[in-house]
């Protein structure tokens, strides 16, 4: 049995960010005033159409498909730690399968949002259920993006149950509705064998069930562009390179968030500088694989040449977009996985800020996916304005899309001031098992 | 300096641009009784808008915007804008010529519009010059109904027969020496046969016919008769023959497809799909029933 002061100084350690404080308030504040400035924008959208964007006949998906792709992306990283690892039995990730659950499900939700902002009718939306075409990428896209957001929440949601019996219990100074709602959602949790046996058995099964899905997402997400035959996405490797890189990105929003939860929230003792490691090695590994599938998607073109992809070629490596391309390539992907070899650049700061580099590469990454192939169709662009040839975008469009990440981060607040960001459960669990002395004891 | 500069560049200029519009102007052979051709049909604005909306879907594509100057530079020689001087010096009857026979880049249009459809382009082409006074023609579209088409099939040796007469009230006229073109109509556009014939003194013309012609379910095929003539203009005749290869294959949108329509799916797609879904409701469930099972254990 663990010592009971033991047990106390675990729970308030990790229940004592769960208040309003006046920190919580100024930056929600923030986060607000900016999403009307965002939404604003989207208003300018709705009433004059999408020509308010940069985007044109000829170029028609530009950031916000590209902001969606990265969302899809970075919301991947969910299933990697909470099911791959956590069903291969690596233990080190336990205490960080909940903030890769909060930011799976905070991007997956957002993800369709941004869909929403690339309509010129919104208000059609129903009709791609409605009429839509099973044989469509986008209908199955829809599907499965939906599925994984549902099973991410009940990724999220049952782990937390005891948690939640421990909020409701402990959590005396929170109101009273938001007790009662602990209480409800908590399930009348006792922890008998019986209630910990369905848990698990549960748990293990949505953990099995998600890998496919979260492969699924990103898969179709990438045959959203390899099914169309346009040089630089008619590509057979799209869906593994796809899949690779949102690792790169999540991991990356996974290791900034730990950063801000360790100082903000005064986990040092939870989220140890040996988390930070072992995620810098993850990091390491997903990037080489990313590197890899990267190789493949320029080096073979590039080889061979033909004549529709050699101009995307040309204008990637040393044309138009070559600043963007060997910046993003080198500074977000390549001297990243390089510096994280050194065991002094997986600390705490070095890692956020490389995450930071990683994250914003992520970004742009998609953007270089999304946007360059569609300046050179097969058929040659005649008669029409420059800004139909060459993509510009403009700044309703970028605050259109800089919404999404006021609301994702607005997502992942209120959850983490709502629920423990690191599992009591398990913690204890783990200290039952493992006894180990924690700093300050 | 500056001013020699200048001056070479206009002689450059002029000289290039002679030599071209020379060149140009050169091209085009077109005998004098068709140059003087004009139209029969009065060009008002109404023709003149019809011949925009097929000036739109036709020709724009490599001409441009008449009056703009943004045809299609890449092609040798540059389509002529057609609201400039060059196409505007021309009579109606050349620009009819280079549009029905084309040359080079140009297509021919002959057999993708009736005579009327392209006077209207030429209807649309002069609106763009305000000194264009248009000439009529005398002849008479009316008289084009007065001629008949007489068309018969021989299974032996393969051949359509032509007749072509006009009733007058004096009598029938046989239509001799006159151009005949036959044609089977298609999903888009004609299908020539044979080439292009003159009528014998009797007003008759033989065209082979091919063997393995794909016609509907009972072999029918429409087959569309025209003959020129100077009296009586460009005349054309459509009638139904049983003379094509049966055939009964299923239309591209009729069969389980990829590209079709939902309900016209590939079968394995639609099973996929649909036990994706089934399944994921199944499983989800599952988790409610686990759920709901650890609410019944703590209530006990």
């Amino acid at each position: 049995m663990l010592d009971p002061t033991r047990i106390d100084k675990i729970t308030s350690d990790l229940l004592r960010p769960i208040r309003i404080n006046n920190a919580f308030k100024l930056w929600m504040t923030v986060l607000i005033v900016a999403l009307v400035i965002c939404l604003y924008a989207y208003t300018l959208q709705l009433k004059n159409g999408l020509g308010v964007a940069g985007i044109r006949d000829y170029v028609s998906w530009g950031m916000y498909i590209s902001n969606f792709v990265f969302f899809v992306a970075t919301s991947l990283i969910g299933m990697l730690i909470s099911a791959v690892l956590g069903l291969s039995g690596v233990k080190w990730a336990a205490p960080l399968a909940r903030i890769a659950e909060i930011i799976a499900l905070a991007f997956a939700m957002v993800a369709g949002l941004v869909i929403v902002s690339d309509m010129g009718r919104p208000d059609r939306l129903l009709y791609v259920i409605i009429h839509g075409r099973i044989q469509s990428p986008i209908v199955w896209d829809i599907t499965v993006v939906s599925t994984y957001v549902i099973i991410s929440a009940l990724l999220l949601y049952l782990p937390l149950i005891p948690d939640l019996k421990i909020c409701a219990d402990k959590l005396e100074k929170a109101p009273k509705i938001q007790r009662d709602i602990y209480k409800i959602l908590s399930l009348n949790w006792n922890g008998s064998p019986e209630q910990q046996k369905i848990i698990s058995q549960a748990t293990r099964a949505l953990a099995i069930f998600i890998i496919p899905i979260a492969l699924a997402i990103h898969t179709v997400t990438s045959w959203l562009f390899a099914n169309t035959s346009r040089a630089g996405w008619d590509s057979t490797v799209f869906g593994p390179y796809f899949v690779s890189g949102a690792f790169v990105c999540g991991s990356a929003a996974v290791i900034i968030a730990m950063y801000f939860y360790r100082y903000n929230y005064k986990l040092q003792d939870y989220i140890t500088d040996s988390h930070f490691d072992n995620m810098g090695k993850l990091l390491v590994l997903v990037s080489v694989v990313y590197i890899y599938f990267n190789l493949n998607e320029y080096m073979v073109p590039y080889y061979k040449m033909k004549k529709f992809e050699a101009i995307g070629i040309h204008e990637l490596f040393s044309g138009v977009h070559a600043f963007l391309f060997w910046s993003t390539q080198i500074l977000g992907l390549v001297l990243p996985t390089i510096l994280l070899l050194f065991k002094g650049m997986r600390k705490p700061f070095p890692m956020m800020i490389i995450g930071i580099f990683v994250l914003v590469g992520g970004w742009f990454k998609r953007y270089i996916i999304v946007v360059p192939p569609q300046e050179h169709p097969y058929l040659p662009i005649q008669n029409v304005p420059m800004n139909f040839k060459i993509y510009t975008p403009t700044l309703t469009e970028i605050l259109i899309t800089v919404a999404p990440f006021i609301l994702v981060l607005m997502i992942i607040t209120i959850l983490s001031k709502v629920i423990p960001i690191v599992s009591i459960h398990e913690t204890l669990e783990e200290e039952i098992e493992n006894p180990k002395p924690l700093k300050g004891m | 300096m500056f001013k020699k500069n200048i001056g070479i560049k206009i002689s450059t200029i002029i000289l290039v641009s002679l030599f071209s519009l020379q060149a140009f102007a050169q091209a085009w052979t077109i005998p004098a009784e068709l140059k003087a051709k004009t139209s029969y049909i009065p060009f008002t604005s109404s023709t003149s808008k019809e011949g925009e909306d097929t000036y739109t879907k036709n020709c724009m594509s490599c001409h441009g915007n008449p009056g703009k100057g943004n045809s299609m530079k890449a092609l040798n020689p540059i389509p002529p804008d057609l609201a400039g001087k060059v196409t505007q010096q021309r009579t109606d009857g050349d620009l009819f010529y280079i549009i029905t026979t084309g040359r080079g880049v140009m297509p021919s249009f002959k057999d993708v519009f009736p005579e009327q459809e392209r006077w209207k382009l030429i209807s649309y082409i002069r609106s763009f010059n305000r000194q264009y006074v248009q000439v009529l023609s005398t002849f008479n579209p009316q008289k084009a109904k007065l001629v008949k088409f007489d068309i018969t099939y021989n299974a032996v040796n393969h051949l359509v027969r032509v007749a072509v007469k006009a009733t007058e009230k004096t009598g029938m006229v046989v239509l001799k020496n006159d151009s005949v073109d036959i044609y089977a109509k298609r999903y888009f556009g004609r299908l020539q046969f044979d080439n292009g014939m003159i009528t014998d003194k009797d007003g008759i013309a033989y065209f082979k016919f091919p063997t393995d012609l794909p016609g509907d379910k009972a072999g029918n095929v429409e087959v569309i008769a025209r003959v020129t003539d100077d009296n009586y203009g460009e005349v054309t005749y459509q009638t139904r023959m049983k003379i094509g290869v049966p055939t009964d294959k299923p239309g591209l949108t009729e069969q389980r497809a990829i590209w079709n329509v939902v309900s016209k799916s590939p079968i394995w797609l639609v099973v996929v799909f649909t036990s994706g879904i089934l399944f994921l409701g199944l499983f989800l469930l599952y988790i409610g029933f686990s759920l709901w099972k650890i609410r019944k254990i703590g209530t006990l």
